[in-house]
């Protein structure tokens, strides 16, 4: 059996020069990431050939994507699936519960409008949904703290797909828990354009 | 141990002599060119000492000599006279289509077959927003040469932060009418922060709050040990100082009961409302004069002189609302970054506009700080984008300044029912690349179109279209069967290019790009032939000038490449024949064969392809060498 690493020499925490791992030293993310980008960024090669300036704008790209990837945690979780070959479809996991939940959540976001106060009754609504964020953040810390430990010791098939199952059922209630948070956003800046 | 380098006969030794190269600010009302002069960052004046070029460009009509333009001051001062062949504002209409455009502009705009871009009509014909760019562009580059006395390598030429592909891309055109190399275009608060952070140095969490004529840009930069690093940018670009001076206009129409007032009368109330305005900035009231003469007189019949007084609180009440508009981008751009108000160091001024008092409060109260204008609003961004054009130039400075931008909206995809698919979203550091797959829903189906939008919405129709492209060649196959490849990539311009591939049979589709508010290739090839300064001859010269310093460049970076890498990561073989590309080129390029050279240099590129490609990786690894020594240690 290989470890991740050994199986994708090229990952993206490699690339950075990070362990794989859902919980990350965010601080020296940054600093590799910089130290990289002082050296190959487009800046740097601007009266170079024309083929170095696209392979730097290329290069350039992948190391921001690289930490596009893992800054956050959402694609980061997303990120560390795809190692595991496992690509997000929607519906498919999650619990109806749940869904009504977020379709309770948007109906409240659509009537904001109509209440006395819509800014602060706006307000509750994106406390609320950063609180259900953080928690899923905390579950798939330890969700990954384990699969990864089940990772590098010796493989049990069955209890990675069970543990796997659950990271993507969160990950895919983080993916609404997000787009709803944009939404609210969103809808705070209509509001403020209104007044 | 420092070895002597000692080059071969006849060649340069690494070019240490300093390049020369600008910094410009391409601004509403005024623009600027800067450089640096013995170390330091300075904006340049013309013949009189002016610094400040307003951004207003005359055409007059052709004589026997041809078109003639007047750019700047005396523009600004012929513009009530001759109000539509005097465009000022040029930049609001940038990358912009017909309906964008037509509120509140005196000019003619006509829209012409087979183009997505609307001309302004004038005596001298028919101009886009472009070329009426380029105009200023070329005064800024003539004043440039004449005071750094010779030829410049390029320039940096900044834009809003929150400028969309199509705005950017039409300033890209614009220095490419004025023949000016473009090293790069960097955003106004980012360049604004670099004039900043250089001088004092100082780490941490910094807002660029930018009000210019006719844009406004928020930025919220991260400074760490060089690196700048833009953490989230918002903004609008159609709001600025213009609008404050067309709220006095309105209030004074209110008051003169004209209701309909033609071009000319409209370019005099302007020019009064600004200068009630920056009165406004020192005085506690200011009086309006308006004086018609004989051929205004028609506009009312009663009378032909008013005069009122406008006192800072009135005013105050009249732009609060525009103001306070700024505020909703600056929210944004927080909750964007991360970032709540007590972790900002300072916040910066840039623009004109911010020299209006209330703004100043405003700011201030919001981001509960005094707000910084240390260095002049007006020049700030041109200075910092002259600090940047050095470093571009490879006139390497001791500080290792990294700017690191993000993109300022999200790019997205028309799906089916009208919906916005986004691939890149707002605020990723560019450069990006992001890959998007598709497929067929029809048998045998050949050809996919794909739209292309800038925006948040979730609507197609709330975001603005960027492109349409059309992917053809697709080998026939069941529906679904194909797998469509389409990289999207912004560059560190902050532009979008797109390649297309279809996957399953390896076919390289065409693509073809419909740029939904810009000039395409053919179109400014075509004006830059009719171009009203430029014979044929010219261009031809023009682009022999244009590939022999191209290939002046490629030899120089080889040369310097080797010299640094050679010994290291190529065979002597391998050194032996890129030496030997590098003697040809130089030789074709002293000819006068554009082709010829072109093809050299292309040429010299596949040859030396594998060259740059271990120079890369070289460098990666050295970057992440100091860690990897680290990592043993544990």
């Amino acid at each position: 059996m290989h470890t991740l690493e050994q199986q994708y020499p090229e990952n993206y925490f490699s690339l950075l020069g990070l362990p794989i791992s859902f919980d990350i030293d965010k601080n020296l993310l940054i600093k590799n990431y910089h130290e990289i980008q002082k050296s190959i960024h487009p800046d740097n090669f601007a009266n170079a050939g024309d083929r170095e300036r696209r392979l730097s704008v290329q290069k350039a790209a992948q190391i921001n994507d690289a930490l596009n990837s893992l800054k956050n945690p959402l694609p980061r979780a997303i990120y560390l699936l795809s190692l595991f070959a496992i690509e997000l479809s929607e519906n498919k996991h999650v619990a109806p519960e749940f869904l009504m939940e977020q379709m309770e959540l948007r109906e409240a976001l659509s009537q904001v409008n109509d209440k006395a106060d819509p800014f602060a009754e706006l307000d509750v609504l994106i406390n609320d949904v950063n609180t259900r964020i953080k928690h899923s953040i905390s579950q798939l810390s330890r969700l990954f703290e384990c699969l990864l430990a089940t990772e590098s010791e010796s493989k049990q098939d069955n209890i990675q797909q069970e543990q796997l199952e659950l990271i993507t059922v969160e990950v895919v209630k983080m993916q609404y828990l997000n787009r709803l948070q944009e939404e609210c956003l969103n809808k705070e800046e209509d509001l403020a354009k209104q007044y | 141990m420092a070895l002597l380098q000692i080059s071969e006969p006849g060649q340069t030794t690494a070019p240490h002599q300093h390049k020369l190269a600008v910094g410009i600010d391409l601004g509403t009302t005024n623009s600027l060119v800067a450089s640096l002069k013995s170390g330091l960052a300075e904006t340049l004046a013309d013949t009189q000492g002016q610094h400040l070029l307003p951004s207003v460009v005359q055409f007059q009509a052709k004589d026997e000599i041809g078109y003639k333009t007047i750019v700047g001051q005396q523009a600004q001062d012929n513009a009530a006279n001759d109000p539509l062949n005097t465009i000022s504002s040029v930049k609001r209409y940038m990358g912009r289509g017909l309906e964008d455009i037509k509120k509140h502009s005196i000019y003619h705009f006509v829209s012409e077959e087979g183009s997505a871009v609307p001309r302004i009509r004038t005596v001298a014909g028919d101009v886009s927003a472009v070329e009426v760019s380029a105009e200023i562009l070329k005064t800024l580059k003539q004043r440039a040469i004449e005071s750094l006395g010779g030829e410049l390598i390029g320039a940096v030429i900044t834009v809003p932060a929150y400028f969309d592909d199509a705005q950017r891309q039409a300033t890209k055109d614009a220095a490419k009418f004025a023949g000016l190399p473009v090293l790069r275009l960097i955003n106004e608060p980012t360049a604004a922060a670099v004039a900043y952070g250089l001088d004092s140095g100082s780490e941490g969490i910094h807002v660029v709050y930018d009000l210019g004529g006719g844009t406004f840009d928020i930025s919220i930069l991260k400074l760490t040990k060089g690196v700048f690093e833009v953490l989230s940018t918002a903004g609008d670009s159609a709001l600025g100082g213009d609008d404050l001076d067309h709220t006095i206009v309105d209030w004074m129409l209110a008051k003169t009961g004209i209701i309909e007032p033609d071009a000319s009368l409209l370019r005099v109330l302007l020019d009064k409302a600004r200068a009630a305005k920056e009165a406004l900035t020192e005085q506690d009231t200011t009086l309006i004069q308006i004086h018609l003469d004989e051929k205004l007189h028609s506009q009312s019949d009663k009378q032909n002189s008013w005069q009122y007084e406008l006192s800072r609180e009135q005013f105050e009440q009249l732009i609060q609302p525009l103001i306070k508009k700024t505020l909703v981008p600056c929210r944004r751009a927080l909750r964007d970054a991360h970032i709540s108000v007590d972790e900002i160091q300072d916040v910066v001024l840039v623009g004109g506009s911010t020299r209006v008092p209330l703004v100043r409060q405003i700011v201030g109260d919001f981001f509960a700080t005094q707000p910084l204008a240390d260095i002049d609003p007006d020049k700030v961004v041109a200075i910092g984008a002259a600090r940047q054009a050095d470093v571009l130039a490879g006139n390497k400075s001791d500080e290792d300044m990294l700017l690191l931008d993000v993109t300022p909206l999200s790019l997205g995809l028309e799906t089916m029912g009208g919906l916005a698919e986004k691939v890149i979203h707002r605020n990723t550091t560019i450069p990006v690349a992001r890959a998007q797959d598709f497929t067929t829903f029809k048998d045998g189906q050949t050809a996919m179109a794909i739209h292309v939008v800038q925006g948040e919405r979730e609507l197609i129709s709330d975001c603005r279209s960027l492109a349409r492209f059309e992917l053809r060649g697709i080998p026939p196959m069941v529906a679904g069967a194909a797998r469509i490849r389409v990289t999207f990539q912004i560059d560190a311009d902050g532009l979008l290019s797109v390649s297309a591939k279809e996957e399953t049979s390896g076919v390289q589709s065409s693509i073809q790009v419909k740029p939904s508010y810009g000039l395409s290739d053919g179109e400014i090839e075509t004006m830059l032939k009719d171009s009203f300064s430029h014979a044929q001859d010219d261009l031809d010269a023009r682009k022999l000038r244009e590939e022999q310093v191209e290939a002046k460049r490629v030899v120089e970076a080889l040369l310097a490449a080797l010299e640094e890498d050679g010994e290291n990561l190529l065979s002597a073989q391998e050194q032996h024949t890129i030496q030997q590309a590098i003697d040809e080129l130089s030789e074709i390029a002293e000819g006068s064969k554009q082709r010829a050279i072109k093809l050299k240099i292309e040429e010299v590129d596949k040859i030396t392809a594998e060259f740059a490609q271990r120079r890369m990786d070289a460098s990666i690894n050295k970057a992440l060498a100091g860690q990897r020594v680290n990592d043993l240690h544990t």
